[in-house]
C-alpha cells in the first residue's frame, strides 16, 4: 500500500485495536482454532514420538544384519563369498552348511563323570569358514576359532556354540576335550559366546566344524545360509546386491531377509496411530475456521458505522478488506500459537508418562501457527469482501 | 482558485415506488473561507446533499466541481483519495471509537492519507490543542461529555488540513451550553480561514454562519441575513 499510504505496521495496529476491543469474543473465537491446531499437533507429535520409540528398539546392530538363504542347493559356491565381501558396506560375510540336509546329529562328550551330561544329544552340526564368529556376532568366549590352516588340513577340530557347550558339559578347552559327532572324535578348541543375531538361535546350539572337515566327516552339503553384517545403514543396499554377488547366474535361487528400514518402520507406525485423530484435528480446524468466519461477519455488521467512518477518512475498499483480513488472520495466528503450545505440551506430558523421548518436528512447531494464520486468512475472505463492498454513505448510517 | 464548491444542476433521487427525488437542480457555490449554514426540516435532503458534497455519494445528474476539478466523472479510488485529503467530516453521532483513546481517535484522521505515525501524532497534538482537548489525550471517549466528544471529532477532521469541513447536525446530540462551545470553536476555525459548511435543522446554529441556505423541495433557497426563520 504505497502512495495512498497505509503502512503494514499501522494496518496491524488497527487490526489489533479491533480485536482487542472485544477480548472475550476474541478469546472464544480463538478457541476453535486452538482445538483444531492442538489436536493436529498432539496427533502428529505423539505418533512421531511413538514411531521413533518403536523404531528405536531396532538397535544399530539389528539394522546391519542380512541373512541369505539358498533355496537351490549349490547355487552359492565358496568362492562367491569373496565377491560378497568385496561389496562396499559389508563388514563380514560367512557361509555355512548344515550336516545331512539339516538333520541334527548325535553328539556326546568324553566327560564320563556325569553320565547324564554325557548322554547322546541331537545337536545341529554346521560346517563354515573363518569369518563365522564375526558374521554371526558370536565372539569366541574360550579358546580360539579355527583358522585357514585348520581348513586347509581338514583338521578334526570343533568349536561349540555357548548352549551346546553347556549341554555337553564343556567349560574349558585347555585340556583338549573331545566331542563325538556321529561317533567321530573332534578336538574342542574353542567355545563361542552368545550370538548377537536374534535370527540365529541355531548358532548357540551348534557344533561348528571347518567346512572342509564337515564335508568329509558329516557329509555337509554346499553353503545353504550366508550371514552378512554390514556398515550402519548399508543393510538394505547389501540385501539388494547380495543375490547377484553370490549367485550371478541364478540370483532368484536366493532368499534375502534384511531388517525393516527404520525410517519406513517409523513412518508406518506414525500412519497407524494418526489416521483417525488427524481427521478429527482437520474437522476441528474447519469448525474453527467457520467460527472465525462467522464472528468476523458479525463484527463487520456491527462495525458498519466504523467502516463508513474509515471510508470518509479516505480508506479505500482494499484498506477495509485488509483490516478485516488482518483481524481474522491474527485470530487464526493466536489460535495456531496457543494450539501448537498446548499440543507440544501434551506430547511432552504423554511422553513423560509413557517414559518416551518426545520427538517434536521443527517444521510442525513452526508450521502450526502459520497454518492457524492461513485458516484465519481464508475464514476472513468472505467477511472482508462484504465489508469492502459497503457504500460509504449507507455504512455511516449503520450501527456504531 | 477561491471557489471550493460549485454545484450545477445536481439531482439525486432514490429508487422506490414512486422514486424519491430528494435533490433536483441544486445550484450552490461556496468560496474559500465561507461559513455556510444549511437549514431545512427533517427529511428535506440535507444529509443527502452533504453526502454528495463529501464524495460519499454520487449525484445522478449535474456537475460538482471541488476546488475547480470535476468530481462526478472520477472513479471510486480517486474520489476516495480526494475525500481523505481535502474534506473533513463532523457527524451528529461523533463516530468515535469507544475503545481507542482520544489521541488514537484523532490520529485515525491521517491514517489513510499517507502520513507517518509520527506525523499523525504531531498533528493530533496540534489539532487537540486547537479544540482545547489536549488535557484529555489519553482518555477513552466514553469518559467525555458530548461537547468534548464532538471537539475530539472536529480535531480528527482537522488533522489533514482539509479544504472543506462538512458538519452534519454537529450539535444535534448536545445541550445548549456545549452547543455554544462547539459553535465558538467554529467561529475560531472560520477566523483562521477554514471553509465550513454546517447542516442543521436548528436556526440558532445556522444563525452563527455568514450565509444561510434553506432546502425547499430539494433546492437551496438563500435566506436573507437577519431574517426571522
Ligand atoms: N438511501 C436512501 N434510499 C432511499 N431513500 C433515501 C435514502 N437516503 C435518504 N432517503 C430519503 O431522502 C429524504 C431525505 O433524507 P435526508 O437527506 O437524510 O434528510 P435530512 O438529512 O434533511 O433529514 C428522506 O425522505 C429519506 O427517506
Ligand atoms: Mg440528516
Amino acid at each position: 500500500m504505497s502512495r495512498t499510504g497505509v503502512r503494514l505496521r499501522d494496518l496491524l495496529g488497527e487490526a489489533l485495536g479491533g480485536i482487542g476491543s472485544r477480548p472475550a469474543r476474541t478469546a472464544l473465537t480463538v478457541l476453535g482454532t486452538v482445538l483444531g491446531i492442538g489436536t493436529l499437533v498432539t496427533t502428529l507429535g505423539v505418533s512421531a514420538t511413538a514411531g521413533n520409540q518403536i523404531a528405536g528398539r531396532f538397535d544399530a546392530a539389528t539394522a546391519t544384519e542380512v541373512t541369505v538363504t539358498v533355496a537351490v542347493p549349490g547355487a552359492v559356491g565358496r568362492a562367491a563369498l569373496g565377491n560378497l565381501r568385496r561389496l562396499n558396506g559389508v563388514t563380514a560375510a560367512s557361509g555355512y552348511s548344515r550336516s545331512r540336509k539339516g538333520d541334527e546329529l548325535p553328539v556326546r562328550s568324553t566327560l564320563l563323570r556325569d553320565p547324564s551330561r554325557a548322554a547322546l544329544r541331537k545337536v545341529p552340526v554346521i560346517g563354515t569358514d573363518t569369518a563365522f564368529p564375526a558374521a554371526a556376532r558370536a565372539a569366541v568366549a574360550t579358546g580360539r576359532f579355527f583358522d585357514q590352516g585348520h581348513l586347509d588340513r581338514r583338521d578334526r577340530v570343533a568349536v561349540l556354540g555357548t548352549e551346546a557347550a553347556r549341554q555337553l558339559g564343556v567349560t574349558r578347552v585347555g585340556n583338549q576335550p573331545a566331542v563325538f559327532v556321529d561317533d567321530q572324535a573332534f578336538t574342542v578348541i574353542g567355545i563361542l559366546g552368545t550370538s548377537g543375531r536374534t535370527d540365529q538361535a541355531l548358532v548357540n546350539n551348534a557344533v561348528v566344524l571347518p567346512w572342509t572337515t564337515a564335508e568329509r566327516t558329516v557329509r555337509a552339503g554346499p553353503v545353504d545360509t550366508v550371514l552378512v553384517t554390514t556398515a550402519l545403514g548399508a543393510a538394505p543396499l547389501i540385501a539388494a546386491q547380495a543375490p547377484v554377488a553370490l549367485s550371478p547366474n541364478d540370483p532368484l535361487a536366493l532368499q534375502v531377509s534384511a531388517p525393516p528400514d527404520p525410517d519406513s518402520l517409523r513412518a508406518g507406525v506414525a500412519q497407524d496411530v494418526s489416521g483417525m485423530l488427524l481427521v478429527l484435528g482437520l474437522v476441528s480446524l474447519v469448525v474453527g475456521a467457520l467460527g472465525i468466519a462467522n464472528v468476523t461477519l458479525v463484527t463487520v455488521l456491527e462495525r458498519t458505522a466504523e467502516i463508513g467512518l474509515r471510508r470518509a477518512l479516505g480508506a479505500r475498499r482494499r484498506h477495509i478488506a485488509a483490516q478485516f483480513l488482518a483481524e481474522s488472520m491474527i485470530v487464526g495466528l493466536l489460535g495456531g500459537i496457543v494450539g501448537a503450545s498446548t499440543g507440544i505440551l501434551a506430547v511432552v506430558v504423554i511422553s513423560v508418562v509413557r517414559d518416551w523421548t518426545p520427538v517434536i518436528d521443527g517444521t510442525l512447531a513452526a508450521g502450526a501457527p502459520l497454518t492457524g494464520a492461513l485458516v484465519g486468512l481464508v475464514a476472513g475472505l468472505y467477511p472482508a469482501s462484504r465489508a469492502a463492498a459497503l457504500q460509504p454513505a449507507e455504512a455511516l448510517r449503520g450501527p456504531a | 482558485m477561491t471557489e471550493v464548491i460549485r454545484l450545477t444542476g445536481v439531482g439525486r433521487s432514490f429508487p422506490g415506488d414512486p422514486p424519491v427525488h430528494v435533490l433536483a437542480g441544486v445550484e450552490l457555490t461556496v468560496r474559500r473561507g465561507d461559513y455556510v449554514g444549511i437549514v431545512g426540516p427533517s427529511g428535506s435532503g440535507k444529509s443527502t446533499l452533504l453526502n454528495v458534497l463529501g464524495l460519499l455519494d454520487r449525484p445522478d445528474t449535474g456537475s460538482y466541481l471541488l476546488e475547480g476539478a470535476e468530481t462526478t466523472a472520477l472513479g471510486d479510488r480517486q474520489r476516495t483519495a480526494l475525500r481523505g485529503a481535502r474534506i473533513g467530516f463532523v457527524f451528529q453521532s461523533f463516530h468515535l471509537m469507544d475503545y481507542r483513546t482520544v489521541e488514537e481517535n484523532v490520529m485515525l484522521g491521517g491514517l489513510y492519507t499517507g502520513l507517518t505515525r509520527t506525523q499523525r501524532r504531531d498533528r493530533a497534538a496540534e489539532a487537540l490543542d486547537r479544540v482545547a482537548m489536549s488535557h484529555r489525550r489519553t482518555f477513552l471517549p466514553t469518559r467525555l461529555s458530548g461537547g468534548e466528544r464532538q471537539r475530539v471529532a472536529i480535531a480528527r477532521a482537522l488533522i489533514g488540513a482539509p479544504a472543506l469541513l462538512l458538519c452534519d447536525e454537529p450539535t444535534g446530540n448536545l445541550d445548549s451550553v456545549t452547543t455554544g462551545a462547539v459553535l465558538d470553536l467554529f467561529d475560531e476555525l472560520r477566523a483562521n480561514g477554514t471553509t465550513l459548511l454546517v447542516i442543521t435543522h436548528d436556526d440558532t446554529v445556522a444563525g452563527r454562519a455568514d450565509r444561510r441556505i434553506r432546502l425547499r423541495d430539494g433546492r437551496p433557497v438563500p435566506v436573507a441575513a437577519g431574517a426571522p426563520r
